[in-house]
């Protein structure tokens, strides 16, 4: 009835099992980490990057400086476009303190004013006349950032443009900028290593609620299956609720088994003592007549027993294909028709007659046939059964009726024997219960039919038939096919 | 400039024929060459003590004229003669490390020396040199001696017939040292500046090569008054002469710093380091003092020093080590500079 392992786990195949299984929290610090070390990686790629703009920024401001005072004392003097570079330019440059500096100055009527001769002073970008520009470019075996200015002579009686570069090596730059990346590289090393840190303290912390639910479980005794009531986060109330409703159900159908095994041992123990006393009265009784005709009531007491164990086999085995086995997509005529067919003959001999109605091809349920068919079974007998009981009408006849309903089909067994009545109507699908002891029977039939259907998620209900007998009607839904909806 | 340039060529070839002064032993593995602008009395202890500290260095030593120095180690640059170039032009020098000529050092000692005495380890400044004048006392006998720029300016005015052509200063054309010291002044304290040189132009002053020559002159009365003199030079004379008086001038004194650099390609620049690490060494540092040879880089800031009785001072002006000086060497503003010196010198341009 319940899939349950092959054999429990020995210590050592545990302790394997338990190495081998994937960590929750393993998993938990290693994508953790894994995140916090691409986002620091990230940020360290942009500090750099940064860090070299920064240092740029700051720099080129003293160069700017520099060249503009430069540029504000090139003059005239007798004719001649010269220049007076002020101390205080190469002071600001002097900011900048281990970088060595290259200048030159020259003009389109005059050529090379002064500074380095062979420095290369065109420039890097469209020229724009009055505005600096920045470029780096190697001279003397280092790389240099240049400040590029190009302006018209202002003076009277002059014409064209003068031009001033300056420039000075990196090193002051490339300084600010690794003293800025170190900074920022330790700090977000350090945040890094925290958040890590914090992750596997955390993760400690969050799993705890997990652990403790096991603790508690892991303590109780093996009959326990009382709720969890366990204060526990909203994170784990679902999991605390499924551990409850699991229990829940365990303990219904343990219930269930318990009720099941008790009603079916005294089944069985009633038949059983009537057996032993019917064998013991044959025993007794002298005259050979007699005798025989108790061991023939012994036999049929034997197959009333029969029955009962096959019912009660029956009911077992359709309850575990129930729970083990997947329901498919099934044509619900087929098994009924099948099951009239199999039923026709022992019901024509108890002058029964079976009557199959049905216009469908076919009908399409999800189910399982094997099922469909002993719900059918059950349905013609107990039809049958309470039929021959009937004495009125000569002609006796159980109807078997499949119809198409909206997003239904209505399965009905239509009988005309002695009908049942409105309390046992109420009674007839419990357990084991009889509605008429007079009939042989073991009052497990209908149960298991209220079994399927409710595994069908059908619905069955009783009715009387005029002007007597029973209507049991089975709506099974319909399989919506897709191009229905 | 062609002749300009014959004549620094005539110049570098006596250079290059000089024959260097020998320290230590013919025997010794290691040959250190030094160019230096520093004269022998105030750098042979420290040179022979070195010898003595490593025997296996042999030290040949060239005394050269600041300016020469710098264009003979420029000229000299795929192959230098010298592996250590020490001189008191730091404009020199510095541009010497600017343009790339020369090589950086590292060391206990260079780490040890404060920042404003190097740049970019390649430059290391060993000794300070405060910027002096100097007067015979005969010529003051009766009057007080002048103690700033202002009483000198004065002084000269009342005393126009006792200092015309008794003045001495630098040729600024010929000393880098002295071009330095005159641009300084010309930053400083421009005005002053331009007053002092019209008061030089209109008593004929002596322009010289050298500190000593001027020194020698103030001795010998040639001269009243030498004007931009080497502090330790002129305080080992005036020690030992009772007829100079070295005078620290009270507006402000410009300090200097002496100088070396190891050339790029130089042959021996392991033991160039290891003179410089001597220099700077509290043995090199001490001796400086002791037998009153420069005044030192690491001096203590409070007490007074022979090449600085007075002590250190408020108005002293430390010329910086590091890019300002480029300016000063600046192709047009030199020119420019030299040309107003001689027109108010009134010297011509082929003095």
């Amino acid at each position: 009835m319940w899939r349950r392992s092959l054999r429990p786990l020995n210590a050592y195949e545990r302790q394997h099992d338990y190495r081998h299984s994937p960590s929750l929290r393993g998993r938990f610090i290693v994508v953790g980490a894994f995140t916090i070390i691409l986002i620091a990686l990230l940020a360290i790629k942009l500090v750099f990057d940064y860090s070299e703009r920064l240092a740029d920024i700051s720099y080129d401001r003293l160069l700017r400086s520099a060249l503009l005072q430069m540029d504000e004392n090139v003059g005239q003097i007798e004719g001649e476009i010269t220049i007076d570079i002020p101390w205080s330019a190469f002071a600001t440059l002097a900011q900048a303190s281990d970088d060595r500096v290259f200048y030159k100055v020259e003009s389109s009527s005059q050529g090379f004013i002064t500074g380095y001769f062979n420095l290369d002073s065109s420039p890097a970008l469209p020229v724009e006349y009055g505005t600096i520009q920045f470029f780096d470019r190697t001279y003397s075996g280092e790389v240099l950032r240049f400040a590029w200015l190009e302006r018209y002579i202002t003076e009277p009686d002059a014409s064209g443009t003068v031009r001033t570069v300056l420039a000075h090596t990196r090193l002051s730059r490339e300084e600010m900028a690794a003293s800025i990346t170190q900074r920022a590289v330790e700090l977000i090393t350090l945040v890094a290593l925290v958040s890590i840190a914090l992750i596997v303290i955390g993760s400690q912390i969050v799993l705890r609620p997990l652990h403790r639910i096991e603790q508690v479980l892991e303590s109780r005794t093996p009959g326990d299956l009382t709720p969890l009531t366990l204060k526990t986060p909203r994170e784990t109330y679902h999991l605390k609720v499924v551990i409850n409703d699991f229990m829940l159900r365990l303990q219904s159908n343990l219930e269930e088994l318990e009720n099941y095994t008790g009603n079916a041992a005294h089944q069985l123990r009633t038949p059983i003592a009537s057996l032993k006393a019917l064998a013991e009265n044959a025993r007794d009784i002298g005259k050979p007549e007699q005798q025989r005709q108790a061991l023939e009531k012994i036999i049929e007491q034997c197959e009333a027993l029969s029955d009962t164990v096959s019912f009660l086999l029956n009911q077992a085995t359709i309850s575990h294909r129930l729970q083990s086995q997947p329901m498919g997509l099934i044509d619900l005529v087929q098994p009924i028709r099948e099951s009239c067919r199999a039923q026709a003959l022992t019901a024509l001999r108890k002058g029964v007659m079976l009557c199959f109605e049905s216009e469908l091809e076919e009908a399409i349920i999800v189910g399982d046939t094997v099922a469909i068919e002993q719900m059918m079974q059950n349905l013609i007998e107990n039809a049958v059964r309470y039929s021959v009981l009937e004495n009125g009408i000569e002609q006796k006849e159980v109807v078997i009726r499949i119809t198409p309903m909206p997003k239904i089909y209505r399965v009905e067994v239509i009988d005309q024997g002695v009908g049942i009545s409105d309390v046992d109507k109420q009674r007839v699908f419990e357990r084991f219960y009889r509605g008429r002891y007079d009939i042989a029977g073991t009052g497990v039939g209908l149960s298991l039919v209220k079994d399927i259907t409710k595994y069908h998620q059908a619905e069955i209900t009783l009715s009387d038939n005029h002007p007597h007998g029973t209507v049991v009607t089975v709506d099974f839904p319909a399989f919506k096919f897709r191009e229905d909806s | 400039m062609k002749r300009f340039i014959v004549w620094f060529s005539c110049l570098l070839a006596s250079v290059l024929h000089a024959e260097p002064i020998w320290f230590g032993a013919s025997t010794a593995q290691r040959v250190l060459y030094i160019n230096s602008t520093l004269d022998m009395s105030s750098f042979r202890p420290l040179l022979e003590r070195f010898v003595a500290r490593h025997p296996d260095i042999r030290i040949g030593y060239v005394d050269v004229n600041t300016l020469e120095l710098y264009y003979l180690t420029v000229s000299e640059s795929a192959q230098p003669s010298a592996s250590l170039v020490i001189s008191s032009a730091m404009d020199l020098q510095l541009k010497l490390v600017n343009d790339g000529f020369t090589q950086p050092y590292r060391s206990d000692e260079t780490e040890r020396l404060p920042s404003n005495a190097k740049w970019r380890s390649e430059v290391f400044a060993f000794s300070y040199e405060p910027v002096v004048m100097m007067v015979n006392k005969k010529a003051f006998a009766n009057i007080e001696m002048p103690q700033d720029r202002q009483a000198l300016l004065s002084y000269i005015r009342q005393n126009d017939e006792d200092v015309s052509g008794r003045m001495g200063t630098y040729d600024i054309r010929k000393s880098g040292v002295g071009y330095l010291l005159a641009s300084q002044d010309a930053r400083q304290a421009d005005a002053t500046w331009g007053r002092m040189l019209e008061a030089f132009g209109s008593h004929g002053v002596k322009t010289y090569c050298c500190s000593s020559d001027i020194i020698d002159d103030v001795a010998n009365g040639k001269l009243v008054v030498g004007y931009n003199l080497l502090g330790s030079y002129a305080a080992q004379r005036a020690a030992n002469d009772s007829n100079i008086e070295m005078i620290i001038p009270k507006d402000y004194t410009l300090m200097l710093m002496r100088t070396a650099v190891i050339p790029k390609h130089a042959p021996n620049a392991l033991d160039a380091g290891l003179f410089i690490d001597f220099l700077l060494s509290d043995e090199g540092q001490s001796l400086m003092t002791s037998e009153e040879l420069l005044y030192p880089i690491r001096a203590s800031e409070y007490e007074p020093h022979f090449a600085m009785p007075i002590g250190p001072t408020r108005t002293i002006r430390t010329v910086d080590l590091d890019q300002q000086l480029l300016v000063g060497r600046d192709l047009v503003k030199q020119r420019r500079f030299i040309k107003n010196w001689e027109l108010a010198l009134e010297l011509s341009s082929d003095d």
